[in-house]
């Protein structure tokens, strides 16, 4: 049992189980930036898409500005039709791959809205299909892009451990991308000034914290968070971003501010820093 | 209040998906199985397309015998030229949503390889975007092909250790089943099933017919024959709570496991 007879081509890992704990230790080395230069930011669905225009246009004037600058990979939320369907699907006794699938035409129809208010400046929302592998493509012809958030899970979508939802929504999409591609930072825009001690849409009396640690999040069990929860694992296991930062998109300046590399909301950093 | 929205419907319209009270409201009953009659099958790539002919030969054979008998969904590994691309691709400095691609890539080669061996009985090869047509196919065929590597590309998360993408064949295959609702899920490997060490590395390594997931994580094995991401994602499964690890080189093997014999190591959560 100890000899195959497979046609095997010689490399570090050609007999090696990938599951083995050694192998995977040995696999570990420096990680290559694809675009050091650009800047990722989510744009919430329900926080500033929803909001119509009187909340919109002025995001979209700062990022017109901001686009002179920097190069900015703009992912869109899904927002309250996502919710909307969610409800249906899981009415309809969907499974969560199946809610993951259907929904990812939520937040492609904001991307389309934003890319349509974007478009006098360069800047159109791109195809899923074509736009992980043509990324660097675009970010060198354009000032930027805008893609829907979801990541491209589908059916595939990990059923998550309470409930149906999909786990890894338009957040976890736009921090994968950024982590893949070595991007400068993330930047979460949301109808919050960031993560306070309470929801403080429920609580007035919440206050924001400035920042937190994975493991302080983790320890202090938050019943609710202004961002995807698998966001923590995710940043835990993150090689190339070492934080995000949630800011209030209704206070359209701190977006500006945020890729200026100051801190006007809630900065979540990795503890492996 | 809007009487076109269930309250759960309103309740997520308006509240926070972060909310685990509101998550566990989401629940519901079981969703339905979308494909019960479905077996999915991964068949392994270094374990077994490698070995080329003498064992991919009869299992094609095999695979025929039971068109007709049994609806089958055939996803395939990667193996050795992923294990090649990997290292490569380390040394280069590719981050693991790169490695993903090249990974898919070869489970790619390796499904179109077994959809030509099977096409003169009409036995097609789909991507994720075809997986509409998968319910036609298998309705009228029996039986189609996907590449094993679930579709997350540039989007694979991070393994904590290491660079190898954790989420590969094997969980692009059993995320298959568990979707679907499927009637079982059989991995097709060249041992006979879990052994307490790598049998081809450890002649004292014993085998085990039937665990649990808890069970397996107690023992806090070096080296596990499924991937660990398909153990995970079994413990909060909806349908898929058993697996089935087979030894695709005996012939017959791949019969009984689809007549729901126990021919490998099932691996079950309690």
């Amino acid at each position: 049992m100890t000899e195959t007879n497979a046609y095997h081509v010689r490399s570090l890992l050609m007999r090696e189980s990938l599951l083995d704990r050694q192998v995977e230790r040995s696999t570990e080395g420096a990680v290559f930036r694809m675009l050091p230069e650009a800047h990722v930011l989510k744009i919430g669905g329900r926080s500033i898409m929803d909001a119509g225009r009187s909340v919109v246009y002025p995001v979209v004037e700062v990022l017109a500005d901001c686009l002179k600058t920097w190069k900015l990979i703009l992912g869109t939320g899904g927002g309250v039709r996502t919710r909307h369907v969610f409800s249906i699907g899981i009415d309809l006794g969907l499974p969560t791959g199946v809610l993951a699938q259907v929904a990812a035409a939520d937040a492609l129809g904001n991307a389309h809205m934003l890319g349509t208010l974007l478009s006098p400046y360069g800047v159109v929302a791109i195809p899923p299909e074509i736009f992980g592998h043509l990324l660097p493509l675009f970010i060198h012809s354009a000032p930027g892009v805008v893609f829907s958030g979801v990541p491209p899970y589908s059916l595939w979508e990990h059923p998550p451990g309470v409930g149906r939802i999909p786990p890894h929504r338009t957040d976890a999409g736009a921090f994968l991308l950024a982590e893949c591609f070595g991007c400068r930072s993330l930047t979460l825009v949301k109808d919050v000034d960031g993560l306070h001690t309470a929801d403080p849409k429920l609580d007035p009396s919440a206050e924001l914290i400035p920042e937190i640690s994975v493991a302080e999040i983790r320890r202090r069990a938050f019943p609710t968070l202004p961002f995807e929860p698998v966001l923590l694992d995710l940043l835990e296991n993150a090689r190339l971003l070492d934080r995000f930062q949630i800011v209030n998109g209704h206070e359209p300046g701190r977006i500006r501010e945020a890729l200026e590399g100051r801190h006007v909301g809630t900065i979540v950093h990795a503890d492996r820093r | 209040m809007d009487d076109l929205l269930t309250d759960l419907g309103q309740a997520l319209v308006e509240g926070s998906l972060s909310d685990q009270d509101l998550l566990a409201r989401t629940g519901g009953p079981l969703p339905v199985q979308i494909l019960p009659e479905a077996n999915v099958i991964k068949v392994g790539g270094q374990s077994f397309i490698d070995r080329g002919r003498v064992a991919v030969f009869p299992l094609i054979e095999e695979v025929v015998a039971n068109l007709g008998r049994h609806k089958m969904i055939l996803g395939t590994g990667a193996g050795t030229r992923a294990r090649h691309a990997y290292s490569v691709g380390l040394d280069l400095g590719m981050p693991t949503g790169v490695l993903s691609v090249l990974g898919t890539f070869v489970s790619m080669q390796n499904a179109r390889m077994l959809n030509y061996l099977l096409a003169k009985h009409g036995i097609p090869f789909i991507e994720p975007a075809q997986f509409a047509q998968l319910p036609l196919y298998l309705a009228e065929r029996g039986a189609v092909i996907f590449f094993g590597m679930p579709p997350y590309v540039y989007w694979q998360q991070n393994p904590a250790v290491g660079r190898i993408p954790p989420h590969r064949t094997d969980t692009g295959s059993y995320l298959v089943s568990e979707v679907l609702g499927a009637r079982s899920m059989i991995f097709v490997k060249d041992v006979d099933g879990l052994y307490t060490a790598d049998p081809k590395k450890d002649r004292n390594a014993r085998f085990i017919p039937r665990i649990t997931v808890s069970e397996l994580r107690a023992m806090d094995l070096q080296d596990v024959v499924v991937e660990r991401a398909v153990l995970d994602l079994m413990e909060n499964a909806q349908h898929r709570r058993s697996i089935q690890v087979i030894n695709g080189l005996v012939p017959g093997n791949l019969t009984r496991a689809l007549e729901g014999e126990s021919v490998g190591t099932i691996i079950t959560v309690d």
